[in-house]
């Protein structure tokens, strides 16, 4: 491989033909690796990209990129996940991510990125050592729990190794190593079809949001197994040496050196650089633990405990099903169960909504919605949240439609049409839970909504949300910075763009200054959340870096990270070329959304969305009469004519056809995607020239 | 002491390591390969990290694993052909790459589990902390005076170095979470690792930390959802 970072390989699996092969990756350094490099292997390899999810042709990506397992902070562990999904009713070509140690034990086995398409005739597992494919009868790992498979198949591979034992690597005669294979594995809920199933990997690393962990059940393949000790190259090892340290120094935290980062309510407010933060709002200060890193990563965010019970949980897992009664021990538990079945925790509203029915009679023993053996007097213990899980596993009442999702599940039950209409249940788009919301937090929704998911993506959501947030609604004390400082920083750190591009009052909602942040965050975390794979949290959420020695907050994320890339690769790269190539990305995924039927008349939220006022009281930084204030978007609602409107002025701004939302061929190729133009031209779906 | 105990001159440097700290990001491993060979190969670091992610705090969990340049080196004396050696100006147990041919006898003649000597099978060398001694491909000085490339990427700060060789076997494991603001980051401060963080925190007085939790506290039951509850049950 001529390019440092990369293996040059490329896997390829056919499940129904039993092919096996090794691509080139030469022809994909374009693409970065992660969400580019996937997209353009969908693009490239999917035939018929009009499929639905459980049809043998659907092909799913993991891909990793040049900073997978090196040094290059917070990138190092994490993979992107790409094909059509099965969670959302909507059925897009989708993505999610995992970290952990997937990422370099992928390279290390000899591969920058793994497609799997086609449909085994009885489940198997894909074994990969050190360059080599195999397809392995897996007859006796169906119906194991996601930890109980990992650990099947790591025994396998170590010839039962314990964990600090030096092993031979399978095949070799003398190469010993360490480090445990890394497995992505399915858990029982995907067996049976659960569309809330994940691809899971190691305690707490979860492919989730996505419905790929059905998909793979639909392949009859149960996981994937990465083992290996190749060596990965880098350009310029001193520069990399040297650029870790130097962010090392500037924006982790200190850990030893007390007086060189300043205390509250910094280190409640500051989940980011901190240890252990990443169990986010949770407190076990009461219980000893360790802080937890995925490979490579400086923040060490997860943890793990005593009695490794939720070892490496994190926000959502640790909030699923839990009361206020003990209630980080009622998560931690909840966690494991999650973890191990392989559900998306983010359908973390899922026992609320059960109580809410049953509240309203409508779910109950027996009911429309049969609760089966639910005890709603232990609503918000683990004894309650235990067996609802186990319902969803086993298909029992309920538990079957709740595995598909709740907004499947309302569907199915009759009640989606009202619930959502009312808020009840909070699914703003595509079938995925509100999670900020949707009329104040709009670079969030609206990218959501020209997207095909949740975006999931805080980078700026951590500085305008959960900075006031905690600061003034629960420590009541003052945030650390104020919303002027907050916005003119954000702005700094997004390339000098308008400070108003973060001005969340009502009347800015829809303005020019909104369009270009949602158009700017569009690209910019496709390229370096999504490609290079930075963490959204550890990387994206330090825009502004509080532990900067000299108080200044201010850092540079692309400028490094271009720095890091030359490092790593050798290749140069600046800031502005890197968002075009989010911006190439951007439109190839939405190209295969046109060729899956997309049209601007889908990108609508459900109804509560503009009809039911905000109920949370959260501030945000706005623009009131002149000045920047913390102001509250309680009692907001979206204006359908309004956000037509911005629909209409985004298009034209993507330069997309504002009367379809279908990219036309002049934006295509101006970004090189000429063969994506003529696909959508023989479709029927090229968007008309932009006057 | 015994004669043969008498032949080698002490190392002036050693890695001491609290495992109750290491997050088992294993950037110190990347980074040892990195420095020394150029690439990242987690085979050949020179320090080598457990992980098992089901695995029980503190025990089993994570732990590190590095030479610790004993005064009586058994993978010395096993080198059938001189190329374990002492440096004579650090004491540093070194491998003369030359003269290695790779027999891997030093791996087995270590007496720690698992073995601390690593293999580079392409080149048909043995490998060890050399305490960043020969880093052709780091812009910094290694050695006894130096800096040491594990230790400059642990942003845990789990890794120390020390001039003074370990009484005991015990003592070059150590306690390096001693720093209050890393029980205000909810983490152990103590020797065992087994104290809760906020005992730590109250006894010096400082605020309690964990208090932002509450943003994720959900719905609780309330007594009048208890008694719909109980109602509903009894239909």
């Amino acid at each position: 491989m001529s390019v440092k970072g990369w293996t040059g390989k490329i896997a390829y699996v056919n499940l129904t033909t039993r092919e096996v092969k090794s691509i080139d990756s030469e022809p994909y350094i374009k693409w970065l690796g992660g969400h580019g490099l996937a997209s353009a292997l969908f693009w490239d390899f999917c035939e018929d990209k009009t499929v639905k999810p459980f049809d043998p042709k659907n092909l799913v990506v993991i891909a990793t990129n040049p900073f997978s397992g090196t040094l290059t902070p917070t990138a190092a562990s994490r993979v992107e996940v790409t094909g059509i999904g099965a969670f959302s009713p909507n059925e897009w070509y989708t993505r999610s991510s995992m970290g952990g140690q997937i990422a370099g034990g992928m390279k290390r086995a000899g591969f920058d990125a793994f497609m799997v398409t086609g449909k085994a005739d009885s489940p198997v597992w894909i074994n990969v050592v050190e360059g080599e494919i195999r397809i392995e009868d897996a007859s006796d790992l169906w119906g194991k729990d996601t930890f109980e498979t990992q650990s099947a198949i790591a025994d396998k591979l170590t010839n039962g190794a314990d964990y600090g034992e030096w092993y031979k690597i399978p095949g070799s005669k003398k190469k010993e190593i360490m480090t445990r294979p890394a497995v992505v594995c399915i858990g029982p809920i995907s067996e049976r079809m659960g569309r809330i199933g994940t691809l899971c990997h190691d305690a707490n690393h979860h492919a989730a949001q996505s419905g790929f962990g059905a998909v793979w059940s639909s392949k009859n393949l149960k996981a994937v197994s990465f083992c290996g000790s190749a060596s990965i190259e880098i350009h310029d090892p001193a520069e990399l040496l040297r650029l870790r340290r130097e962010l090392y120094v500037k924006r982790d935290y200190k850990i030893d050196n007390p007086d060189a980062v300043p205390y509250d309510p910094y280190s409640e407010t500051h989940i980011y650089n901190i240890p252990g933060r990443g169990n986010v709002l949770a407190n076990f200060s009461y219980l000893p633990h360790r802080p937890e890193s995925c490979e490579g990563c400086p923040s060490a965010c997860r943890s793990t405990f005593p009695d490794g019970k939720g070892n490496e949980s994190y926000c959502v897992s640790l909030g699923w099903g839990r009361g206020n009664i003990d209630s980080e021990e009622t998560g931690r538990k909840n966690s494991d169960l999650l973890n191990r079945a392989g559900i998306n925790a983010w359908e973390t509203g899922t026992a609320a909504y059960l109580y809410s029915l049953y509240k309203r009679g409508i779910a109950g023993p027996g009911k429309k919605v049969d609760t089966g053996s639910l005890d709603f007097t232990k609503y918000g213990t683990h004894e309650f949240s235990k067996e609802l899980i186990r319902m969803m596993v086993e298909h029992e009442a309920c538990g079957a439609q709740l595995a598909d999702g709740l907004v499947r599940a309302a569907m199915e039950w009759g009640t989606w049409e009202e619930d959502s209409a009312t808020g009840e249940l909070a699914h703003p788009q595509w079938g995925y839970g509100e999670h900020y919301s949707p009329q104040v937090e709009t670079d969030w929704s609206f990218g959501s909504i020209l997207g095909e998911r949740d975006i999931n993506e805080h980078s700026f959501n951590f500085w305008v949300y959960w900075m006031p947030r905690i600061a003034l609604r629960i420590l009541n004390t003052s945030p650390l910075l104020t919303a002027k400082e907050t916005v003119e920083l954000l702005s700094r750190t997004s390339g000098g763009m308008d400070p108003r591009c973060w001005d969340y009052s009502e009347e800015n909602a829809y303005s020019d200054y909104r369009m270009e942040c949602t158009y700017y965050y569009r690209h910019w975390t496709r390229v370096w959340i999504q490609s290079l794979t930075f963490c959204d949290w550890s990387w994206g959420g330090c825009r502004i870096n509080l532990n900067d020695p000299y108080h200044d907050y201010y850092i540079d994320l692309d400028d490094y990270g271009c720095r890091l890339y030359k490092a790593v690769t050798g290749i140069d790269m600046t800031k502005e070329e890197s968002y075009e190539i989010g911006r190439r990305i951007w439109n190839l995924d939405k190209a295969i959304w046109v060729l899956q039927g997309r049209h601007r008349d889908d990108e609508v939220f459900a109804d509560y969305v503009y009809d039911r006022p905000n109920p949370e009281d959260s501030p945000y930084p706005m623009m009131i009469d002149g000045e920047w204030k913390w102001e509250s978007g309680k009692g907001r609602t979206l204006d359908r004519e309004k956000m037509e409107d911005f629909k209409t002025r985004y298009y034209q701004r993507e330069g997309w056809d504002p009367a379809t939302g279908w990219p036309t061929r002049k934006t295509l190729e101006e970004l090189g995607l000429k063969e994506v133009a003529d696909a959508l031209e023989k479709a029927g779906k090229l968007g008309a020239a932009n006057e | 002491m015994n004669q043969e105990e008498k032949k080698y001159p002490r190392s002036k440097g050693y890695l001491l390591i609290d495992t109750k700290k290491c997050s088992g990001c294993m950037s110190c491993m990347m980074a040892c390969s990195l420095a020394h060979d150029g690439a990242i190969n987690l085979g050949k670091s020179r320090i080598q990290i457990m992980k098992n992610p089901w695995g029980t705090y503190p025990d089993h969990d994570i732990k590190q694993f590095v030479c610790r340049q004993c005064e009586d080196p058994d993978c010395l004396k096993a080198c059938p052909v001189g190329a374990m050696y002492v440096d004579e100006e650090t004491g540093i147990r070194m491998i003369n790459q030359e003269k290695c041919i790779g027999c891997g006898k030093c791996r087995k003649a270590c007496k720690y589990q698992p073995t601390r000597i690593v293999m580079d099978l392409e080149k048909k060398v043995a490998l060890k902390c050399d305490l960043c001694t020969s880093t052709p491909y780091w812009n910094e000085e290694g050695g006894i005076k130096g800096k040491h490339a594990c230790m400059e990427v642990c942003s845990l700060k789990a890794i120390e170095f020390t001039t003074e060789m370990p009484e005991t076997e015990d003592a070059y494991e150590v306690n390096l979470r001693k720093s209050l603001h890393y029980a205000r980051a909810l983490f152990p401060i103590d020797d065992e690792g087994m104290q809760p963080a906020k005992e730590a925190v109250a006894a010096a007085g400082l605020r309690p930390v964990g208090e932002s939790g509450a943003a994720w506290a959900s719905e609780s039951i309330s007594e009048e959802d208890i008694e719909v509850a109980e109602k509903e049950g009894k239909e």
